[in-house]
C-alpha cells in the first residue's frame, strides 16, 4: 500500500511542478477552478476532524445521555489511544485488511493486465466480449454479497461445480470456516473489481504508441522483453493509477464482506471498516471510535506525505 | 421478534393492495374524528374496539379498561388542544403488517381503528431488519427528532434509558392505569413480568409489544414414525420423544442427523449475534434452579466448570447441524425448516404460525410441526429446563417527542390485552403473544396452533432474561465473539470463558459497577424457579 | 496486420475461460431473479442452475404486487428506493464531476491547489465509517439526514477524488499545443477551457462519470447511516427483503439486483462510443 501511494504521488504530482508559470489571470482562474473542490474538502474535513480530536480525548458514548459537545465531562486524556495501542482486535483487523489488499490487488492487476493485453487490438467479437467482461462492475456490491452468500453455501453452486469436476459430492462449508470464509470474501472482491482494473489498464495500453503491433509483439520470441521495455514503462502512470485506486478502495472494503459474513465467523473476515462499524453501532464507545479514526488518519497522512517527499526528491 | 415482513394469506392480498393504496392517500382522507359508528356495531357497554367479524366483542372495551381509558384520555387531550396531528412510530418492517392489515375478514386494521377513534394519524416508519437500534441511536445522538415512538429490542432498554433518549413513563402509568399485571389478562408472572419487560431499574421505560420467548419445535412426522421409534429405542434404550434433557436432545439430534438426505438433527442457531441464545439455554440450566451469569456482587460466573461444559456442549452440537451453521441466520433456519431440512430447532414462537400454515404453499412441513419445552438438566430436585427471552420488541417514547402523553396512550392502547390479542392473532407480522389473555384467545390459538400455544406459555414460565443491563450489547458481543472463536476452533472452551470474563470486567468498569449491580439484581428477580419432575 | 492462428486460439480460450468463471455469480443472480419461490432454497442434489418454472413474480413482488407463489406482501415497494438511488447517485456524480474536473484542470494547467492531490487521496482512502459519527451530527444539524440532496452531497464529496485523479491524468497527457494555439488567437483561458478543452475531454469525462456513478450507485454504508425512511436507497432497502415464511427472499433480492444493474449498464452502453474514444485518448499525443 505504501509503495503504491508513493508511486502514485510522485508520478502524477510531477506535471504540476512543471506547470506553466502563468500571469495573474491564469493564477486567478486556477484558484477559481480549484475552489469548489477546496471548499468541499474543508467542509467535510474541518468539523469532523475537530470533533473527532475532541471526543477522542473523552470516554464519551451516546449512551451517557449527554450531547457530544459536553463530552469534556468525561475527559480521559490519551487513554483511548493507549487502549488502541493494546487493542488486538484493531490491529488484527488492520493486518487482515492489509492481507486482503495484498491478495486482491495483485490478482486483480495480473488478471486485468492479462485481459488488457488480449484486448488491445481488434478481433471479431471484441466489443461484445469487452462489454461482457465489465458486467460484474455493474452489479451492486450489496447484491453481490447476497449472491456470493448463496454461492458459497455448502450445498450451493460453487460446491456443485467442484463436485462436477471432482466426480464426487463436495460439501465444503466455505463461510463457516475462518480461512475459507476469508478466501470466499476475497474471491467476491476479485470478481467484482477485476473489470475495473482491466478497463483502466486497457485504456492505458491502447494509448501506448505502436499499439497495433502489440499482439504481434506478443508472438515474437522477445515479446516479454519488448513488452517490459516498451509498453510497461509507457503505461507506468496508468498502472500506478489503477493499482492506487484499488488499494484505496480495498482498504475500506465493507459491503460485500459485511453482507456475506458480517465479519465472521468470529472476526475471521473483519476488515478495518467492519471493525469500526461494529464498535460504532454495537459497542457505541464513540470516543474510542474517534481515536481509531484519528490514528488511521495520522498514519495515512504520514505515509502519503513521506511518499510525496521521497518522490519529489527522486 | 423482529425479522419477518408481514405475510398475508392469499385472501388478504387484495385487501393488502387496498390498504397500501389507502395508506398512500391517507393524509387527505384523515378520518373525521366525530364520525359515530352505529352503536349496534359494538357490544353492549362497549365504547370502542374492532367490529365486523364474529368474535369481535372479545376485543372491544368499555370505559373502565386500559384501552377505554387510553382512548378517552386521548380525546380529552384533543379537546384541550394538546394532541398531535400524527404520531410517528418507528417499527421493524416485518411488524407493520399487523397494524396495517385488516384481520380477520371484515375487520378494520389496527391503524384504521386507532385513527377512527382518536382522529390522530398513525404514521409508521419501517426500519429494516436488525437496524432498529442503529436507527434509534442515530435519531438520539443527532437530535433528529424523527420519531415519537421507537420500537427496539427489549434488552436495549437499559442502554437506551441511559442515553436520555427515551422518557420514563411512570407518571403516565399512574394516571392511566394500563393494568399490565392483571392476573387474568395481563403479563405472565404478573408484576415480575412487567418489571422484566417494561422496566429498567424500577422505572417504566417501555411497553412490550412482543413475546420472543425462544421455543423448541420438532417434526411430528419423524418423531411419530414407528420405524424411527423402533430404530431409536433399539439404539438408545428409551422411547423416542421430544427431549427433556440436553443429553437426550443431543442423542436425538445425532440420531436424525442425515445430511446426505437433506436432514439435519437440530438447527438452533450458531451464528454471530444470535447463536449465543442457545449457549444461554445450556448454561443457565447448569444449576438448580438457575446457573446465573453474575453473582450478586457483580462477579462474572461464567469462567467456571458450568461455563466450560456449556461451551463444550455448544461447540460439540455443531456435529448435528448444517455444515453452514455458523453462517446461518434465522432466514436460513426458517427456510430450511420449512423445506423439511431439520428434525428439531429452537426459534421465535412464531415459527409454527409461519411454517405450519396451509397458506404457506412453499412450506413442506405444514401439519408436521410439534412443539416441546426446552431441554434441561437433572438436578437433585428435578429438571431445570430453561429458555431465553431474546430480541422482543418494546416500544419507548422518544424524549424528542412533542406529545409524549399521546404517544404513551397509543402504546397503552396497543399493548393492552384486548387490542394486543386481536393484533397478535393477525398473521401478517411478528408481534408474538405474551399476555395471559393472548394465550387464551381463540383467534390467537388458531393462528399459532393449539399444540404450540400451551408450550409457549409453559416456556414463558421457564424463560431466563438475557442481559438487559446497561452495556448489554457490549456484554453480549464479548460473549458472542469468544463463543464464535470456540465454535471455529480458534480457542478451547476454557479459554473462551476466561476471555469473556476478562472482557466483561472491562465493560463493567466502563458502565459503572454500582449501576450494574443494581441492574443485575433487578434482572435476577425475574429468573424462573420452576423445576420439572425428573424423567422416569 | 499479422496474427497467428495459435495466438487467436489462445486469446479466445483465455477470454472464454475468464468469462466462464466471472459470469457464474451474474448468471446465478439472473437465474434466481426468475425462479419461483420453491426453487430458491434448493441446495445439494436439488440445486438447479436454471429456473425450472420461470416466473416474473419476483419482479411483480418488489413493486408491490403479490405473485401467485409469494405469500408475503411488502410494506414498502422498491419504487421509491430506486428513485432515491437514481437521484442521489446522479447528483452526487454531477457534484463530483464538476468539482473534480475543474480542480484537476486548475492544477494541471495553472498549478493551483497543490494541496489537493494529497488532500483528496486522504479523503478517498479514509474509511467513511470512521467519520460517520461527526458526519451524521453535521448532516442532522444541516437538516440533510434522509434527503436525496444530503446523500448526493456526501456522495459528490467522497467520489470527487476519483474524478479529480482520473481527469488530472487526462489533462496531464493532453497536448497543450491546441490550447496554446487558441490562446494565441485571442481566446480567454475560460473560453479555451469551456470551448476547446472540455469538448476534447468528452470521452474522458464520460468514462470518469461512469466510474463515479457506479461508485455512488453501489454505496451501502453511507446510505445506511444517513437515511431513515423516505430516501432509503436500493442496497439499504435490500435488507427488507426477507421473511419468516421463506427466509431470505433471494428471488426478490436477485430481481432487484438485476434492476439495479440496469442504470450502470445503460450508461455503459450509452457512452460506449465515448468509452472507446476515451480509451484511445492518449494516442493523441503522437
Amino acid at each position: 500500500m505504501t509503495d503504491m501511494t508513493t508511486n502514485d504521488m510522485g508520478a502524477t504530482a510531477s506535471p504540476q511542478d512543471a506547470a506553466v508559470p502563468g500571469g495573474s489571470e491564469e493564477k486567478r482562474l486556477g484558484l477559481w477552478l480549484t475552489l469548489p473542490a477546496q471548499l468541499l474538502v474543508i467542509f467535510i474535513a474541518l468539523f469532523p476532524i475537530l470533533m473527532q480530536v475532541y471526543i477522542s480525548l473523552t470516554d464519551w458514548s451516546p449512551l451517557d445521555g449527554i450531547p457530544w459537545y459536553r463530552a469534556y465531562e468525561l475527559w480521559i486524556g490519551l487513554l483511548n489511544y493507549a487502549d488502541l495501542a493494546n487493542d488486538p482486535r484493531f490491529w488484527s483487523a488492520m493486518w487482515r485488511t492489509c492481507i486482503v489488499m495484498a491478495i486482491c490487488v495483485p490478482v486483480q492487476f495480473l488478471l486485468g493486465l492479462g485481459l488488457a493485453i488480449l484486448f488491445v487490438d481488434d478481433f471479431p467479437g471484441r466489443r461484445v466480449l469487452y462489454s461482457t467482461i465489465l458486467v460484474p462492475m455493474m452489479v451492486v456490491p450489496a447484491v453481490a454479497g447476497y449472491m456470493f452468500f448463496m454461492l458459497f453455501q455448502s450445498g450451493g453452486p460453487v460446491n456443485d461445480i467442484l463436485s462436477f469436476f471432482a466426480g464426487r459430492p463436495v460439501t465444503i462449508a466455505w463461510l463457516s470456516d475462518p480461512d475459507l470464509a476469508l478466501f470466499a470474501t476475497i474471491v467476491s472482491d476479485i470478481w467484482q473489481w477485476t473489470p475495473l482494473m482491466f478497463l483502466i489498464l486497457l485504456a492505458g495500453m491502447v494509448s501506448v504508441p505502436q499499439d497495433q503491433q502489440m499482439a504481434a509483439v506478443l508472438l515474437g520470441a522477445s515479446w516479454w522483453r519488448r513488452f517490459r521495455t516498451i509498453v510497461l514503462p509507457r503505461m507506468k502512470t496508468i498502472i500506478i493509477i489503477a493499482v492506487a485506486i484499488r488499494v484505496i478502495e480495498n482498504f475500506k472494503v465493507f459491503d460485500n464482506f459485511y453482507i456475506m459474513t458480517g465479519g465472521g465467523p468470529g472476526v475471521a473476515t473483519e476488515t478495518i471498516s467492519i471493525y469500526i462499524y461494529k464498535v460504532t453501532q454495537q459497542e457505541l464507545i464513540w470516543g474510542y471510535v474517534a481515536a481509531i479514526a484519528l490514528a488511521i488518519l495520522i498514519v495515512l497522512s504520514v505515509v502519503s506525505a513521506l511518499a510525496i517527499k521521497k518522490l519529489r526528491s527522486a | 421478534m423482529t425479522h419477518h415482513p408481514r405475510f398475508s394469506r392469499r385472501r388478504f392480498l387484495s385487501a393488502a393492495a387496498q390498504t397500501t393504496a389507502l395508506v398512500a392517500v391517507s393524509s387527505p382522507l384523515v378520518l373525521r374524528p366525530g364520525r359515530a359508528r352505529a352503536a349496534s356495531d359494538l357490544a353492549q357497554g362497549m365504547i370502542g374496539g374492532p367490529t365486523g367479524f364474529p368474535g369481535a366483542e372479545r376485543y372491544q372495551y368499555g370505559p373502565d379498561t386500559p384501552e377505554g381509558r387510553a382512548i378517552e384520555a386521548v380525546k380529552a387531550l384533543k379537546a384541550a388542544g394538546k394532541a398531535p396531528e400524527r404520531i410517528v412510530l418507528g417499527l421493524s418492517d416485518g411488524s407493520i403488517g399487523q397494524i396495517t392489515q385488516p384481520f380477520p375478514e371484515g375487520a378494520p386494521s389496527v391503524k384504521d381503528l386507532w385513527e377512527q377513534e382518536t382522529g390522530i394519524t398513525l404514521d409508521i416508519v419501517g426500519v429494516p431488519n436488525g437496524q432498529e437500534f442503529t436507527k434509534v441511536m442515530q435519531d438520539v445522538s443527532t437530535n433528529g427528532g424523527g420519531f415519537d415512538i421507537y420500537a427496539v429490542e427489549w434488552n436495549r432498554l437499559g442502554d437506551l434509558a441511559e442515553t436520555g433518549g427515551i422518557i420514563a413513563l411512570d407518571d403516565f402509568v399512574a394516571a392511566h392505569r394500563p393494568e399490565w399485571d392483571d392476573p387474568e389478562r395481563g403479563y405472565v408472572n404478573g408484576k415480575q413480568g412487567v418489571s422484566l419487560l417494561n422496566e429498567y431499574r424500577g422505572t417504566v421505560y417501555g411497553v412490550s409489544l412482543d413475546g420472543d420467548f425462544q421455543t423448541w419445535n420438532h417434526r411430528t412426522d419423524l418423531f411419530n414414525d414407528p420405524n424411527e421409534q423402533k430404530a431409536f429405542a433399539d439404539k438408545h434404550g428409551y422411547e423416542l420423544a421430544p427431549p427433556k434433557t440436553w443429553k437426550q436432545h443431543d442423542e436425538i439430534a445425532a440420531f436424525f442427523h442425515r445430511p446426505d438426505q437433506g436432514l439435519f438433527g437440530s438447527t438452533d442457531l450458531r451464528n454471530q449475534g444470535w447463536g449465543y441464545t442457545n449457549w444461554y439455554q445450556r448454561y443457565v440450566s447448569m444449576d438448580a434452579p438457575n446457573q446465573f451469569l453474575f453473582a450478586d456482587d457483580g462477579t462474572a460466573l461464567i469462567n467456571s466448570e458450568a461455563g466450560w461444559q456449556a461451551t463444550q456442549e455448544y461447540v460439540d452440537s455443531l456435529s448435528h447441524h448444517s455444515p453452514d451453521a455458523i453462517s446461518w441466520g434465522w432466514p436460513e433456519q426458517y427456510g430450511n425448516f420449512g423445506n423439511g431440512g431439520a428434525a428439531m430447532t429452537c426459534a421465535f414462537s412464531n415459527l409454527p404460525k409461519f411454517l405450519d400454515n396451509p397458506a404457506n404453499e412453499g412450506s413442506k412441513v405444514t401439519g408436521k410441526v410439534g412443539s416441546h419445552l426446552p431441554p434441561g438438566r437433572e438436578h437433585d430436585d428435578g429438571i431445570s429446563a430453561r429458555t431465553v427471552l431474546w430480541l422482543n420488541l418494546t416500544a419507548c417514547v422518544s424524549s424528542q417527542s412533542d406529545h409524549p402523553e399521546a404517544a404513551y396512550l397509543l402504546l397503552q392502547w396497543l399493548g393492552s390485552s384486548r387490542i394486543y390479542s386481536w393484533m397478535t392473532a393477525n398473521p401478517s407480522g411478528y408481534f408474538d403473544p405474551f399476555q395471559l389473555a393472548n394465550f387464551a384467545d381463540p383467534l390467537v390459538r388458531e393462528t399459532y396452533h393449539d399444540y404450540h400455544m400451551d408450550v409457549v406459555r409453559e416456556s414463558v414460565e421457564r424463560t431466563v432474561p438475557t442481559i438487559n443491563y446497561p452495556g448489554a450489547t457490549a456484554f453480549h458481543n464479548a460473549l458472542d465473539e469468544n463463543l464464535m472463536a470456540a465454535l471455529t476452533g480458534g480457542m478451547d472452551a476454557e479459554q473462551a470463558m476466561a476471555n469473556t470474563e476478562r472482557q466483561w470486567k472491562r465493560i463493567a468498569r466502563r458502565v459503572g459497577e454500582d449501576k450494574l449491580i443494581e441492574a443485575i439484581q433487578a434482572n435476577k428477580a425475574a429468573w424462573p424457579t420452576v423445576m420439572d419432575p425428573a424423567s422416569s | 496486420m499479422q496474427r497467428s492462428l495459435s495466438f487467436e486460439i489462445f486469446r479466445y480460450a483465455a477470454i472464454f475461460t475468464f468469462l466462464a468463471l466471472s459470469l457464474i455469480p451474474t448468471i446465478w443472480m439472473i437465474s434466481m431473479a426468475f425462479k419461483p419461490i420453491a426453487e430458491w432454497q434448493a441446495s445439494g442434489a436439488d440445486l438447479t442452475w436454471w429456473p425450472e418454472n420461470p416466473t416474473l413474480d419476483n419482479f411483480r413482488f418488489i413493486f408491490g404486487e403479490s405473485g401467485s407463489d409469494l405469500i408475503v406482501a411488502l410494506e414498502r415497494t422498491a419504487g421509491r428506493p430506486i428513485l432515491a438511488s437514481l437521484l442521489a447517485a446522479t447528483f452526487g456524480t454531477l457534484i463530483a464531476m464538476v468539482a473534480g474536473t475543474s480542480a484537476a484542470y486548475g492544477l494541471s494547467r495553472f498549478g493551483a491547489g497543490g494541496n489537493l492531490p494529497l488532500a483528496l487521496i486522504q479523503l478517498r482512502i479514509f474509511p467513511p465509517m470512521a467519520v460517520m459519527i461527526p458526519v451524521m451530527i453535521m448532516w442532522a444539524f444541516l437538516g440533510l439526514i434522509d434527503t436525496w440532496y444530503g446523500l448526493a452531497l456526501i456522495y459528490g464529496i467522497v467520489t470527487m477524488p476519483f474524478s479529480f485523479w482520473l481527469m488530472k491524468t487526462f489533462f496531464d497527457d493532453m497536448p497543450r499545443e491546441i490550447e496554446d494555439a487558441a490562446l494565441v488567437e485571442g481566446c480567454s483561458r475560460w473560453r479555451v477551457f469551456l470551448k476547446i478543452t472540455l469538448p476534447m475531454m468528452r470521452p474522458a469525462l464520460a468514462s470518469s462519470a461512469l466510474f463515479v456513478f457506479i461508485l455512488n450507485w453501489s454505496d451501502y454504508l453511507i446510505a445506511l447511516l444517513l437515511t431513515t425512511r423516505d430516501w432509503v436507497t436500493i442496497p439499504v432497502y435490500m435488507a427488507s427483503l426477507s421473511s419468516s415464511m421463506t427466509g431470505q427472499l433471494y428471488g426478490a433480492k436477485a430481481a432487484l439486483g438485476l434492476i439495479a444493474a440496469v442504470p450502470p449498464v445503460i450508461m455503459g452502453i450509452a457512452i460506449q462510443k465515448q468509452l472507446v474514444r476515451g480509451l484511445t485518448f492518449g494516442a493523441l499525443k503522437e
